[in-house]
């Protein structure tokens, strides 16, 4: 019976000193979330400086892309039917994360085409690391080409150049080319869309082509189709970082909101366990002095 | 009363046909210039008299319902004349001029500067760098060096 008495006041003091120990964790752990409010609130105000480049940027580059693109719908350009179909998916994203379900979205969006073109022959490129992972895992043997580096500034045109110029020296030929981007809808939404690419037989063969004036000796039909490539995924790029900026945005201001509504909560509960302490120490004290009464 | 309705909503329909003919015809007469960089966008869908452009296969002026054509640009000067009269003038180091059907004058530039923009000595001395890479055994440089020549041969006898 002694033995089980002893048992007790061990498992009490242990109680207490556990008591002592949670107001430290409550204060480290009240610390910890102070500073990650100051970083996403840090986070946030710089995804809004940069929202208002990054929308102009893809304003411009929407311009510059309807224009590219005016001639195709006239034309009525579509992708050449052939007997065994190759594809080739561009998926435009970036590398940096912290940003909501962005890249797991236009990831989503590009694993459902693969899986709707099933039996086909699929390739895949990925730009930006984060969409690059995320093929990688379901769809490894589709990837043939990964950028990265993209995302950090505005994009602007010598970059997509680049790209599209790696692209080219790859010398494959496909029947139909899509680019995936995240076209910004509004602050709040974005949609992963897909956008065709021409290639030059598709253009010369358009069936409302003859009503434009063309140098087809001059190859026109074959520089067009590398400029427009080009130009598609610079507004690709332009939107999508627009949407990512944007998105990043809404997720800092989300996660300084939570942090706010926990440091409330975990101040209220380490001002209640100090309480709680001073008021057993005052009790074993006063306990104290009355026993020497 | 129903043969009246009927009247009036054939009598109505007509009117709208009528206001239709006359909007297709108005936008026929006038040239709509749409001139386009990625980072800028320098004309959206403007009515304007004419405009000048360098093509590939020389320069041609385009005025309102010009045949549809598809061009590329070589670099050179774009000549802008708006409605107004003023004569607006932009260097593009090359791109695509594609005239729709309706009248409508896309151009799509990887850049474009008014030629006042420009130093006549960073032309000579980037000029006299480039022709100098020319002849460069780097089949990559050399192509690099013509392209970059051919630029600037072209902004050297526009620059003053």
């Amino acid at each position: 019976m002694f033995s089980r008495l002893g048992n007790n006041a061990a498992r009490s003091a242990a109680l207490q000193s556990r008591n002592y120990a949670t107001l430290r964790d409550i204060e480290t752990r009240l610390k910890s979330i102070k500073n990650i409010e100051k970083i996403t609130n840090t986070m946030k105000i710089v995804a809004s400086t940069r929202l208002s480049k990054a929308e102009r940027a893809k304003n411009t580059a929407r311009t510059y892309i309807a224009n590219d693109r005016e001639v195709y719908s006239h034309a009525e350009t579509a992708p050449i039917e052939t007997e065994e179909k190759s594809n080739l998916l561009i998926v435009v994203s970036s590398d940096k994360g912290l940003c909501g379900s962005i890249h797991s979205q236009i990831a989503k969006a590009a694993r459902n085409r693969i899986n709707e073109l099933n039996g086909q022959k699929v390739d895949v490129i990925a730009i930006g690391d984060k969409v690059k992972t995320q093929i990688n895992r379901t769809h490894s043997e589709n990837l043939v080409l990964a950028f990265n580096g993209i995302g950090k500034e505005t994009p602007t045109f010598t970059d997509a150049a680049l790209i599209s110029d790696e692209i080219l020296k790859q010398g494959k030929e496909y029947s139909n080319v899509e680019v995936f981007y995240n076209k910004f809808v509004s602050g709040v939404s974005f949609e992963p869309t897909a956008n065709p690419i021409f290639d030059a037989a598709s253009i010369e063969q358009s069936p409302a082509l003859s009503q434009y004036e063309l140098d087809q000796d001059a190859k026109v039909p074959a520089t067009l189709a590398e400029y427009s490539l080009a130009n598609a995924i610079y507004s690709a790029l332009a939107d999508g970082y627009a949407s990512e900026v944007s998105a990043r945005r809404n997720a800092m201001d989300n996660a300084s909101k939570n942090a706010g509504d926990m440091i409330t909560k975990y101040s209220i509960l380490y001002n209640r366990t100090r309480q709680a302490v001073i008021t057993n120490e005052l009790v074993d004290i006063i306990t104290g002095a009355s026993s020497l009464d | 009363m129903f043969r009246l309705n009927a009247l009036k909503n054939v009598s109505r329909q007509s009117q709208i046909i009528a206001k239709r003919t006359y909007a297709e015809v108005a936008t026929s007469d006038v040239l709509k210039l749409s001139l386009a960089l990625p980072h800028e966008t320098l004309f959206s869908s403007a009515t304007v008299t004419q405009v000048n452009v360098p093509g590939a296969n020389g320069d041609f002026g385009i005025l309102a319902n010009h045949v549809p054509i598809v061009e590329q640009l070589r670099p050179g000067i774009v000549q802008i004349t708006e409605s107004s009269g003023n004569v607006k003038e932009f260097f593009v180091s090359g791109g695509f001029a594609t005239v729709q059907p309706g009248s409508t004058l896309s151009i799509t530039a990887v850049e474009a500067f008014e030629p006042t923009a420009f130093s006549p000595e960073s032309i000579k001395s980037q000029l006299a760098e480039a022709q100098k890479n020319v002849s460069s055994s780097d089949e990559a440089v050399a192509a690099k060096a013509a392209i970059q020549v051919e630029v600037l041969e072209a902004l050297q006898a526009i620059a003053k």
